[in-house]
């Protein structure tokens, strides 16, 4: 039904393409009520160089481009039970048992950035198609890089938890508790 | 007279595969290499997040008499920023003022996130054989640049931003009644979104 809708979408904007006309009607869209509370995001740039050439090819063509992916850690509110903070008011203390800090993907930059570019005198200009496989291949990697090294993962997680200790701190603090934070696993 | 027509078949399917050997290995070889991902920023806050989405959009934009159509896959969240937030904890009731949200769209990371489909050169009509149709990375970018705005126009006359305000003052009260535990009221001042006249 989604592909039909998409298909049919895509041959009415083909047949408008000569209305040159700005148009950004959504063809799938997905909302979704969460309740997440985000202590830590990650930037990573990910380079990528293309290089074309043959026997009867005269003149380099390379271009190398960069862009950015982001990734973030949450911790998910829903999950967060009333016997998670224990008051004790005699000791003034708050110890909190948070839910665990999950990381995902959020997505990269729409744009590249051109880091570098040789194209000869009787070469073509790289056209959009090539720098989307360019940017293709290079997600490509991105996803197997954050599947396979948990460096990532592992340094944004502690980022966050850091942060979310330093928050709570602060509100339990400014009550006058004296809080201690922890996470599940 | 047979032998000739059999030497003209032979003759015809030499040229037809020296010349499909010859856009085979004449073809020029593409290699794409990418480098390992390097972290260039770990940033901290503290965002409540009340909405995630995911969308897929048709491009049709022209730039310097040069159109691009494409389709994109877009992730996006709203959220609201806890640290810049007005909180009163003075008295029996705890006065909460929800932020502005934190509006983000980026170009997803699922297969084929940005597929180009076509683009054209529409000067003289489209009858001028010698323009080129390519965009530079310029003009892509320019192009990539409106898509945004004009997707998060779309989110705050579809209501999502509404629906996200609506979210984060519910969620914003249930989370600080656990940690103050008093009465919490969270007022927004801006249901349809802190920056909808930005949008219209």
């Amino acid at each position: 039904m989604r592909q039909s809708k998409i298909l049919l979408v895509l041959t009415s904007m083909l047949a408008l393409v000569s209305c040159s006309k700005n148009d950004n009607t959504e063809l799938y869209q997905e909302i979704k009520s969460v309740d997440k509370m985000v202590f830590a995001t990650m930037a990573i740039t990910k380079t990528a160089k293309m290089e074309s050439s043959g026997w009867y090819t005269v003149g380099k063509r390379i271009a190398v481009y960069s862009y950015d992916s982001y990734m973030r850690a949450y911790i998910d509110l829903s999950a967060l039970q009333m016997d998670d903070l224990v008051f004790d008011e005699k000791n003034k203390t708050v110890k909190v048992t948070l839910p665990p800090v999950v990381t995902e993907i959020t997505g990269r930059d729409m744009e590249m950035r051109k880091e570098y570019e040789n194209i000869g005198m009787l070469r073509q200009d790289l056209d959009s198609k090539e720098r989307a496989e360019i940017k293709e291949q290079a997600n490509k990697s991105f996803k197997e890089e954050v599947e396979d090294n948990p460096m990532f993962k592992e340094q944004l997680t502690e980022a966050a938890k850091r942060k979310a200790r330093k928050y709570f701190e602060a509100i339990f603090e400014a009550n006058g508790y004296i809080p201690s934070i922890d996470f599940k696993s | 007279m047979t032998k000739n027509i059999k030497k003209l078949i032979v003759f015809a399917a030499i040229v037809v595969v020296g010349i499909a050997l010859f856009f085979w290995l004449g073809a020029p070889k593409k290699s794409i290499e990418v480098g390992k991902g390097q972290i260039s920023d770990i940033k901290t806050m503290a965002q409540l997040c009340t909405v995630d989405l995911y969308n897929e959009v048709p491009v049709l934009d022209t730039i310097n008499n040069k159109v691009l159509f494409a389709v994109q896959k877009q992730r996006g969240s709203v959220s609201f920023d806890l640290e810049n937030m007005q909180v009163n904890t003075d008295g029996d009731t705890v006065k909460i003022v929800l932020s502005p949200e934190i509006v983000e769209i980026n170009e997803a990371t699922e297969d084929n996130s940005w597929q180009v489909i076509d683009s054209k050169n529409m000067s003289l009509n489209g009858f001028n054989p010698l323009a080129s149709d390519k965009l530079t990375d310029e003009e892509e970018n320019q192009i990539k640049a409106k898509i945004k705005v004009n997707s998060k126009k779309i989110l705050y006359h579809n209501g999502t931003i509404e629906r996200a305000r609506t979210e984060g003052v519910k969620n914003l009260q249930t989370l600080m009644a656990k940690v103050y535990r008093k009465p919490v009221i969270v007022t927004d001042p801006t249901p349809r979104g802190a920056h909808y006249d930005e949008y219209k």
